[in-house]
């Protein structure tokens, strides 16, 4: 039997998890997209490592996590910046790096930024105990394994087929700023004159009560010119709704799939990973944009991975 | 047949009035919502509903979106590319036009409920509230039939039509910080039950032991889909999983 490439957990820190990109396709069942919140980001370390984009990594949180591991690989840590050791080794973010068997990783952050991905070659594909996930059932597999689970102490992940990847590499990742882009919300006509100006011009604060379900915001209250009551929609990551107590949410990947609370407006795809590496405490703003800009927007990052993906092909 | 009177005068409604039209908005980048809710009260929820299943399904019939999602008269179309949607906008008013009441083929599903002590904590509050006794509000709660009108909220959350107006019941000040899987709760004009435990603010009046969400299944993950009717029955006792 050939042995299986896997890593041990043997500090898992806060509320690190297992996540791909998600998927689509249930949610006229009540399943969320989920998936990891800086999506940008891992697919930035699966592309540095050779795997596919939706290559399941760890998302990490904050405090210390060590990995051992049982075979000489690749890896890539992106997102948020990491103090990243092998040993006395120290390691750069963003670059390819490669471990050996019986070697152990030591992430301690974050630095700056919130939430970090170590991408591994081959991916994560299962857990060593309980098995490998049902590819023929992705809902199944989706609920069972270690996909989307927090990490525990001891946990063994199983990994995919290593490539060949010979040389380091890395990759300057795009700049993070607190202005956030989005489009109006369709209720927000709701909102009292006050209100919509506040949103759009003044500063809002993450708050700790923020998870991976929405990022809780704290600012001014907002109000609606009169009270109403809602019937329940579908909501989406990038949603922002308006609870009665007045202070925004913006929902992330693992928030629920219908509410019932008046949305004010939607943070667009390209921006909602800034939203994953603001920590509690920190101010954003929303800028005003049109949808062309916001495919203006989108048609950035492609470029930017389209330039990445030339740049690897060259020196690969 | 009576019933069959009932919907298609329903129906006449539903278009004769010209003044009344679905919003049809964009949602985000990339999503397209079609939003009835507006008919109601002058049309029942489940009247409105039925054309949001027939919307729905010609919706399927594409190959446009990612998901397609129906929300209390209302239905979400998540887009594949962004370049069908000033088609979607100036369609879906039109198929709205064209769409008809769907019945859709639904089962009776009976799911066995333990009314109040330890499962149903505040249904002394409930029957307090309507100066009703536990024993009448068990037997009201339970002689309904409920329609499944969309999942949504948690995976395979039923929304439920149906609830006897008299149980109408506001939902709790503080909202508990965790229920447990299978509670069954009256919030406002709705019944229903957590498939998962999370936090709520319902007032519950009991619980079952049936899973509504079986993600492994090789059959249908969830205990109900839309147009599923659901009765509860009451039980002395069952047997739950330890927390």
């Amino acid at each position: 039997m050939t042995k299986i490439n896997s890593i041990q957990v043997l500090k898992p820190g806060m509320h690190s998890s297992v996540q791909d990109l998600g998927c689509t396709g249930y949610r006229h069942l009540g399943v969320t997209t989920g998936g990891a919140l800086d999506r940008h980001a891992l697919i930035l370390a699966n592309r540095l490592l050779g795997n596919s984009d939706s290559s399941a990594g760890i998302e990490l949180t904050s405090g210390s996590v060590e990995l051992k591991f049982n075979c000489d690989i690749w890896f890539v840590v992106t997102g948020a910046r990491y103090q990243i050791s092998i040993g006395q080794r120290d390691i750069w973010c963003n670059w390819r790096n490669k471990i050996k068997a019986g070697e152990t990783l030591t992430l301690r952050g974050p630095k700056s930024g919130m939430r970090a991905y170590l991408a591994l070659e081959g991916g994560i594909i299962g857990g060593v105990e309980n098995g490998m996930p049902d590819t023929d059932s992705p809902l199944g597999s989706r609920f069972s394994g270690v996909l989307g689970a927090v990490l525990k102490d001891g946990d063994r992940l199983a990994l995919g087929q290593a490539g060949t990847i010979s040389k380091p590499i890395g990759a300057v990742p795009r700049g993070y700023s607190n202005e956030i882009r989005a489009l109006p919300g369709p209720e927000m006509s709701l909102f009292s004159t006050e209100s919509k100006k506040s949103f759009w011009n003044t500063s809002w604060q993450l708050t700790n009560e923020s998870n991976r379900m929405g990022a809780r915001l704290s600012g001014t209250s907002l109000s609606l010119l009169q009270q109403q009551d809602m019937e329940s929609h579908a909501v989406m990551p990038g949603t922002i709704q308006v609870p009665p107590s007045g202070q925004p949410i913006v929902l992330l990947a693992d928030s629920q799939t219908t509410g019932g609370y008046p949305k004010i407006a939607t943070v667009i795809e390209a921006d909602l990973w800034k939203l994953a590496q603001t920590r509690p405490g920190e101010e954003i703003r929303f800028i005003h944009v049109s949808p062309n800009q916001a495919d203006d927007a989108n048609y950035e990052w492609e470029q930017y991975f389209y330039r990445l993906q030339r740049a690897i092909e060259a020196n690969g | 047949m009576n019933a069959e009177t009932n919907l298609s005068g329903h129906n006449k409604k539903l278009t004769m009035t010209t003044e009344q039209s679905p919003k049809v908005f964009r949602l985000g980048e990339s999503a397209v919502v079609i939003d009835c809710t507006n008919f109601f009260p002058e049309v029942s929820r489940l009247t409105i509903q039925r054309k949001i299943w027939w919307l729905a399904e010609r919706c399927r019939q594409t190959d446009d979106f990612i998901d397609i999602v129906p929300g209390m008269n209302n239905l979400t179309l998540f887009m594949k590319s962004t370049n069908r949607i000033n088609y979607w906008l100036a369609q879906l008013g039109d198929f709205w036009l064209q769409a008809k009441q769907m019945n859709l083929s639904g089962r009776n599903v009976e799911i066995p409920i333990v009314y109040g002590g330890e499962f149903g904590p505040d249904l002394e509050q409930v029957a307090r509230y309507h100066q009703l006794s536990c024993e009448e509000v068990i037997r009201r709660h339970s002689s309904g039939s409920y329609t499944v009108l969309f999942l949504g909220f948690q995976p395979g959350f039923p929304y439920l039509d149906g609830l006897d107006s008299n149980l109408f019941t506001p939902r709790l000040s503080v909202p508990r910080i965790s229920i447990p899987a299978g509670s069954v709760g009256i919030g406002g004009n709705q019944t229903g039950i957590y498939p998962a435990s999370a936090p709520g603010g319902w007032q519950l009046i009991g619980r079952t032991n049936m899973p509504l969400f079986t993600p492994q299944s090789p059959g249908s993950p969830t205990l109900v889909t839309p147009g599923d009717t659901v009765q509860f029955i009451p039980v002395a006792s069952l047997e739950f999983d330890a927390e």
